[in-house]
């Protein structure tokens, strides 16, 4: 009986503090809390989480209070700059700090944290049934989005919260046609493209960003070769492959030539704006990024955009997929409360706000993005986007598992290599041969010296 | 310095070169400027060209800072940046006197020993710091702050405070002492007034290397104690740089360090070259 | 006598209890952290794997690794070229400053107080400036080449110009100390020489090479080291305008140890290459010191 009654003070207050909050009623009408507790029983806790500034975690702050009211603990959730938090999150988990209860599993550490044992096993919150109802449905995650949480035996360690899958963005189809051209679906054709596009009214014909570990290996993957020989077992880095001098050297062609100057340091930001005001012709990169040329107001190219698949390379079709997630550190002070507020964060109905309150569409349950919903505000001028979203992060999950390199803990030493060595390529101080030979031998080095045994 | 001021070279400036000076300041301080008129536009105005020159100054970017947790930042910059002055002076001007009145032997190791300490790039005590502090619970705590920035004004004070004492004529001393003062009272009441410029000097010097200090901040900080340097570095947001924002934070970082040098410049241009000048 | 030796031992006493606190609080906050960095650069120490903070089987094998990593190499080149052109250009653009302020007048001396305000801003608010400076879409440098058009490169991007536009940011903050050091030599030149030199009908050029500058090129020396010593410090302007690249084309030493200690958390490989630092910082430091003793013998 007090059970039920303090149950529904909680949602009273939930529903006042959203009020005050001046958050959307509306939903909360629509999708009632799940009713986690009945009594308050995280009252007095203060919750500490961290994560880099991100729009999803801004949004989520309009909905925080709901959750305070509803578990009596208090949010600390602190959000830094990206290159802040890395370093800051990743010194702290591996010094094996407490100092968060929960934090942002950056998809870069992501590898690195799970292999070194410094995030909590997750399994054994939503193994029980007392901590987690089966409504929450752990298996409803994208299944790519959810790959670089896994360790070796299969054991979770983070919930995602975005999934990036790579795709095309084109701003400036206007031109495209009245040069006779199409959509490219092959690396030549994206090449092609770029050239004919490079230069008319001052648009560039294509655009990227300075994370080029990360832009790279679909065009390294697509020649035929990879980051490493086989992962995730045979991690011998593979970087002077035929195929990978080849892609290293397409792609660098591409930006060299057909590219906005200085691309080669700008932000996913400045690309993204590039793209929007089609001073660009072409943007490859997460969905989050891309769609925005057809749903943001910001756009200017709203009715000359398309959103597509990228281009396929001779040898395979391996669009890449990646995506952030919530986990808990395993030093961690208040893992209950920490997996109450993944639990909430991550939910149905937390996502399903997301989308249809603020239009954020790069959330990771399926039976969301597979809504009816979902689909009639994500389809914009005939194209799906949910579907093409939802195909290239599952991707990786149906055939060969092409984002394996990326569970590889020493891919963030791999990386670092390939991103310089990428960068003299582009800037023209080394032939993609000798750079890539000289990654390879350094990669080895720097692997052997942080104690891989190869 | 004063004798022969009256000399035909520096006697008068001619207008031309009252002009050459007022030209070089404003190329110089034209980077300055620009980042403080950036900070008084919106952000549609930032991106506008031709810049326009005159338009209506906006206290938005200011006034969003004010809500969000910069503020606290500030307040963690002014605490360690104070106590750390407070402590490095209390430590270390005493520890001066000392040196400089000390013939010994070990006197020039033990100055060379200071210097280093004061000249090792911070890196170097980063790591041993950063896994100290994670061991005793001492990350993102301002007394943290405070004990690193000692460790790089502590040699400050005692490296800049040996030339003021030394020009204290120690006939003064002795005379008091003959009188048969002791050399504490000698100290706190004879001496330590004649070097109160030199003590003024050496404090806002402190106050600016640990204020202006980012790299510490950055490494030993997390949230709670996070400074302001660092808090204007959050700004370059993932989703976009708030240019306005940047450029009113960086304004506010470097007002308080601004108004206080010119403020007391006198000091500041004795306190500025007073190691480096006596060698 | 005895009273003399009663001073004296009141006054050791004194030395002893104004000396103690320091040296020992700094004992304890340098001292000790450079003993630990010494150790630690003897193990192959990783955060993630706590065991390595005492694996001492093979203590050389970082200082062993140096010499072959190509990066850390690299980065000794790249200081080496951004502290001589920075100190250079901040020492003689430093001079001629001082010799236009070296006058007489009300004006000029409240000028000269605000020719020190890139010294005194944070260096990460210097960074940002140069941020604003260097980035194309807002910075009035790129629109006005545009007015002209001429065709800017992306300066921190660039091979070419990185470095340059990291000099020519390090030498804007810095010039304002070279200024100020120079400044106050030049005032303790006595007139007299001058004057003398002027009736025997020595020109300006004379004047300057003949009198002024032998006398301010102690200072000139000196003051170039002390920016030398702390041009390996040079952090901030790294980290935000170019975070050492395009390649590795602006990652400095200290950039470099930073990256591998916080990035890569290997922390006892990190403390090798702070080793190697810190001692070319001694050898400096030591030059200072030596330097600064001779012109006491000197004058």
């Amino acid at each position: 009986m007090t059970k039920k009654n303090s149950g529904h003070k909680s949602a009273a207050v939930s529903r006042r503090t959203l009020l005050q909050a001046g958050a959307a009623t509306i939903g909360a009408a629509a999708f009632p809390m799940p009713v986690i507790a009945q009594t308050k029983p995280f009252a007095g806790v203060t919750l500490r989480g961290a994560s880099f500034q991100h729009r999803f975690f801004t949004l989520l702050q309009n909905y925080i209070p709901e959750f305070e009211a509803q578990t009596g603990m208090k949010v600390d959730l602190q959000l830094s700059a990206f290159p802040v938090y890395n370093q800051q999150a990743n010194l702290e988990l591996s010094s094996g700090g407490s100092a968060f209860d929960f934090v942002n599993v950056t998809f870069i550490l992501a590898a690195r944290w799970v292999a070194a044992g410094l995030l909590a096993n997750l399994d054994e919150f939503t193994g029980d049934p007392n901590l987690t109802p089966a409504e929450w449905k752990p298996k409803d995650f994208v299944e790519g989005a959810q790959v670089p949480y896994r360790d070796a035996k299969g054991a979770t360690y983070g919930y995602s919260w975005e999934g990036g899958a790579m795709v095309m963005g084109l701003s400036r189809m206007d031109l495209m046609e009245k040069k006779g051209l199409k959509v490219p679906k092959t690396f030549a054709e994206l090449q092609q493209v770029c050239a004919e596009i490079n230069g008319v009214e001052n648009v560039t014909g294509i655009v990227s960003f300075q994370l080029h570990h990360w832009c790279l290996p679909p065009y390294i993957q697509g020649f035929g070769g990879n980051i490493f020989r086989n992962p995730p077992t045979d991690i011998m880095p593979a970087l002077n492959s035929p195929e990978a001098i080849q892609a290293i050297e397409f792609y660098a062609n591409l930006l060299k030539n057909y590219a906005p100057k200085g691309v080669l340091t700008y932000t996913e930001d400045q690309a993204r704006q590039a793209l929007l005001t089609g001073r660009s012709n072409i943007f490859i990169h997460s969905s989050a990024w891309i769609t925005p040329i057809l749903m943001s107001g910001d756009s200017k190219v709203k009715d000359t955009s398309r959103v597509v698949r990228m281009p396929a390379g001779p040898v395979r079709d391996f669009p890449a997929a990646n995506s952030q997630g919530l986990g808990i550190p395993k030093n961690a002070k208040n893992k209950k409360a920490a997996w109450e507020f993944i639990k909430w964060a991550l939910s149905p109905e937390i996502s399903m706000r997301l989308v249809k309150e603020h239009g954020h569409s790069s959330v990771c349950r399926r039976s969301v993005i597979e809504s009816e919903e979902y689909r009639r505000l994500n389809t914009v001028n005939g194209q799906d986007l949910g579907a093409l979203y939802l195909e290239v992060l599952g991707l990786p999950a149906k055939g060969e598992n092409y984002m394996a390199y990326r569970t590889v803990k020493e891919f963030p030493i791999v990386g670092d290599v390939l991103n310089k060595a990428f960068e003299q390529v582009a800037t023209g101080q080394l032939p993609a041969q000798a750079a890539m030979n000289a990654a390879q031998e350094q990669a080895i080095a720097n692997m052997r010296r942080a104690g891989t045994a190869l | 310095m004063s004798g022969g001021m009256s000399g035909p070279i520096r006697r008068s400036a001619s207008a031309r070169r009252l002009v050459a000076i007022g030209v070089t300041l404003i190329v110089l301080l034209s980077p300055f400027l620009w980042l403080l008129q950036m900070s008084f536009k919106s952000n549609d105005l930032i991106l506008q060209f031709p810049p326009p020159l005159i338009f209506t100054p906006t206290l938005q970017n200011y006034a969003s800072l004010w809500q969000g947790a910069f503020p606290a930042s500030f307040v963690n910059s002014l605490m360690s940046a104070s106590f750390s002055t407070a402590l490095a002076l209390i430590l270390g001007v005493p520890a001066a006197y000392a040196l400089s009145r000390w013939a010994g032997r070990g006197k020039h190791a033990l100055s060379f020993a200071i210097l280093v300490t004061r000249m090792a790039p911070p890196i170097a005590f980063t790591i041993p710091f950063f896994l100290f502090y994670r061991w005793i619970g001492l990350l993102d705590t301002v007394t943290g702050l405070v004990l690193v920035y000692t460790s790089f004004n502590l040699p400050l004070v005692i490296w800049m405070m040996q030339p003021f004492f030394e020009t204290v004529p120690s006939s003064l001393e002795e005379a008091a002492l003959v009188d048969g003062a002791s050399t504490r009272i000698v100290f706190l009441q004879i001496v330590l007034p004649m070097v109160a410029p030199g003590i003024a000097a050496t404090a806002i010097l402190c106050f600016l290397y640990a204020w202006n200090d980012f790299f510490f901040a950055l490494i030993l900080t997390r949230t709670n104690a996070r400074t302001a340097p660092v808090a204007v570095v959050n700004f370059m947001n993932y989703e976009g740089w708030e240019w306005g924002k940047i450029a009113a934070g960086g304004s506010l970082v470097m007002a308080p360090v601004l108004i206080f040098s010119l403020a007391v410049r006198r000091y500041l241009v004795s306190g500025l070259t007073a190691g480096a000048v006596k060698g | 006598m005895s009273g003399k030796g009663l001073v004296d031992a009141e006054r050791r006493r004194f030395n002893v209890f104004a000396l103690a606190p320091s040296l020992i609080v700094l004992f304890a906050i340098a001292g000790l952290p450079a003993i630990y960095l010494v150790v630690t650069s003897l193990t192959p120490f990783q955060l993630v794997n706590p065991g390595s903070s005492t694996d001492f089987s093979s203590p050389l094998r970082n200082y062993r690794l140096l010499p072959d990593d190509p990066r850390f190499v690299n980065s000794l080149w790249v200081q080496a070229k951004l502290s001589f052109w920075g100190v250079l250009f901040q020492v003689l653009l430093g001079m001629l400053l001082a010799l236009l302020l070296h006058t007489q007048s009300r004006v000029a001396e409240f000028a000269r107080t605000f020719f020190l305000i890139p010294m005194v801003l944070p260096p990460i608010v210097v960074a940002i400036i140069w941020k604003l400076i260097y980035t194309p879409d807002i910075s009035p440098l790129y629109y006005a080449a545009g007015l002209l058009n001429i065709a800017m490169p992306s300066l921190t991007s660039s091979v070419d110009f990185a470095l340059t536009a990291i000099i020519i940011a390090d030498t804007w903050e810095w010039l304002p100390f070279t200024f100020l050091m120079v400044l106050a030599a030049l005032q303790t030149i006595p007139d007299e020489f001058s004057e003398a030199a002027l009736v025997d009908g020595a020109n300006r050029f004379q004047i300057f090479f003949y009198i002024t500058l032998p006398f301010i090129t102690p200072i000139l020396v000196i003051s170039g080291m002390f920016r030398l010593i702390d041009s390996v410090k040079a952090f901030p302007l790294v980290f935000l305008l170019t975070g050492g690249g395009p390649g590795s084309v602006t990652e400095v030493t200290n950039y470099y140890a930073y990256l591998l200690a916080f990035d890569f958390n290997e922390i006892g490989y990190s403390s090798a290459v702070t080793i190697v630092m810190l001692l070319l910082v001694v050898a400096v430091s030591f030059g200072v010191v030596w330097m600064g003793r001779r012109r006491e013998a000197m004058a």
